[in-house]
């Protein structure tokens, strides 16, 4: 009981002392947890996954946040971008934060050195940083023409100009808006482009924001979602499974497949915990699976605090038993 | 050596701001004021050659297409604020806007109000559906404060309390999981950019 009492008093540095052992053990000794996806990542990968090879659609992405929030965002975006230069998805970049373009340019970075085939203006535009003054005008300009409403991507090329451009020319051709954001989880999207020239929305949400946003992916406002670093886990998983997948039945991924996910083979053959080795070429490379690393670490951290919850509850009842009895 | 230089500074700065959690400290104070000053130090720059530049000095003064200065002038009428005489014209600006803000109000009606509003009134055909209505009647019965709750209305809207403290178990939850993502964020920048590049 003595023992019970003290940790009801412990002091709270020792508290995030276990939480960070909890969060940097599984980190550094990474295990193969298994990551199940969820029927909105899977909606939003189906959709990215239909655009496959066709000069006439597009996405955008539009990165909404920060550095604050990269660890649940970032790794969307990385697995995004992969996804459609896997399959030659032609996409869009945009953001309308200042703080947001380094890391625009990053995440494109990043996942083009791995494709050294994708070109920009071929395959990517980076519109790169707007001024969010205009950002009505662009949601909305871009109905009528994108390459009206942005008149020059990052580079200061004219988007008119750019091989990409070709048959593209608004809403109709970009189909999908896919916004990954910490705060309005593309509600301005929602609102100015679906609703008057009804593009699809998607939004990468961090957890804190998956609450508010699921009763809009509920009434179908919103075509898909990816929900803080699980819905990057499992876009990470898809894209592994599908679009990065090479057999010599496959040699340009294979198509999505519910099937497949629960097929114990194909569930045993991502293996996380295998480092990328370039001779054999097996593994998998760790900047394609950042949020499946750290779901790992997540799933022990939230043991731990569920363990502290339960005995913080068994010393308030404990506590509270003596003191009703101290009373009698 | 310079991704070794930034990280190493990374990771001094990251570790600076996580000491508070041991106590408040100087190194806490001087990272997050720095932090501050940084992101806004990046933002005006960027902000000078992506909007100023392609949408004031250009146009204006190299296209000269003087009718931009009005709204260039109303722009500038937003710093009077800090004007006691002047401060009134500030409102001019900011009433347009506003006008611009309520532009939306009948796209934001449609897609926040409207749309959501249709799919809750959708047939009880499945157990979900039926959640849904009880849910939501119980708990917009519990915002009705202008009857006491009490007797077999306090019933339905203790119904829309649970409902409620379900829904902020699972907002908490996944704030839970979002602030220990930050974390490990940081945790795989520290072991992978920071120590594994150093050996490397």
């Amino acid at each position: 009981m003595e023992f019970i009492k003290k940790l009801q008093d412990l002091d709270r540095r020792w508290i995030y002392l276990i939480i960070a052992l909890a969060i940097t053990i599984p980190l550094l000794i990474p295990f193969n947890a298994p990551t199940y996806t969820t029927g909105p990542t899977e909606t939003l990968y189906q959709m990215v996954d239909s655009y496959e090879n066709r000069e006439d659609r597009a996405i955008l992405i539009c990165f909404a946040h920060d550095a604050s929030t990269m660890a649940e965002l970032y790794p969307m975006e990385v697995a995004i971008l992969r996804h459609c230069f896997e399959r030659k998805v032609k996409v869009f970049t945009l953001t309308f934060l200042p703080t947001a373009a380094p890391l625009v340019n990053y995440a494109i970075d990043m996942v083009k050195s791995e494709y050294p085939d994708v070109q920009s203006g071929v395959d990517y535009i980076n519109i790169g940083y707007k001024p969010a003054a205009l950002y009505l005008p662009i949601v909305v300009g871009m109905g009528d023409g994108i390459a009206e409403a942005v008149k020059t991507d990052a580079e200061g090329r004219k988007l008119e100009t750019l091989p990409m451009m070709k048959g593209l020319n608004n809403y109709n051709e970009l189909r999908l808006v896919i916004e990954t954001s910490g705060a309005s989880y593309a509600m301005g999207w929602v609102t100015w482009a679906r609703s008057r020239f009804g593009v699809n929305v998607a939004a990468g949400v961090t957890a804190v924001m998956a609450a508010d946003a699921y009763p809009y992916l509920q009434t179908g406002q919103l075509s898909g979602m990816l929900s803080g670093m699980k819905g990057a886990a499992e876009y990470e998983y898809l894209t592994d499974v599908f679009a990065a997948y090479q057999s010599p039945d496959y040699p340009n991924g294979r198509p999505f497949s519910k099937e497949l996910l629960k097929d114990q083979d194909v569930i045993d053959s991502i293996d996380i915990s295998k480092d990328w080795d370039p001779e054999t070429k097996t593994g998998i490379m760790y900047k394609w699976k950042t949020a499946r690393l750290g779901m790992n670490a997540q799933s022990v951290a939230h043991m731990v605090i569920f363990l502290f919850i339960l005995i913080g509850n068994i010393g308030y009842f404990a506590e509270r038993y003596q003191q009703n009895k101290a009373k009698k | 050596m310079f991704e070794i230089i930034s990280n190493l500074i990374a990771a001094f700065f990251t570790l600076a701001i996580f000491s508070f959690l041991y106590k408040d400290n100087p190194f806490y104070r001087f990272s997050e004021q720095l932090l501050v000053g940084v992101s806004a130090g990046y933002a005006i720059p960027l902000v000078w050659q992506n909007a100023f530049i392609p949408f004031v000095y250009e146009p204006i003064f190299i296209q000269h297409k003087w009718y931009l200065f009005v709204p260039v002038a109303f722009g500038l009428m937003l710093t009077l604020r800090f004007s006691k005489n002047l401060s009134w014209l500030a409102r001019y600006p900011i009433a347009i806007s506003i006008g611009m803000t309520g532009a939306g109000v009948v796209l934001s009606m449609n897609a926040g109000v409207l749309v959501q509003m249709r799919s809750a009134m959708q047939p009880i055909d499945s157990l979900n559906m039926l959640i849904i209505f009880v849910g939501t009647v119980t708990v917009m019965l519990y915002f009705y404060f202008s009857k006491a709750h009490t007797g077999l209305y306090g019933k339905f809207t203790k119904i829309g309390i649970w409902f409620m403290m379900i829904g902020f178990g699972a907002s908490f939850g996944n704030t839970v999981m979002a602030r220990l993502s930050l974390l490990i964020g940081r945790i795989q920048f520290l072991i992978n950019d920071v120590i594994m590049g150093f050996i490397k």
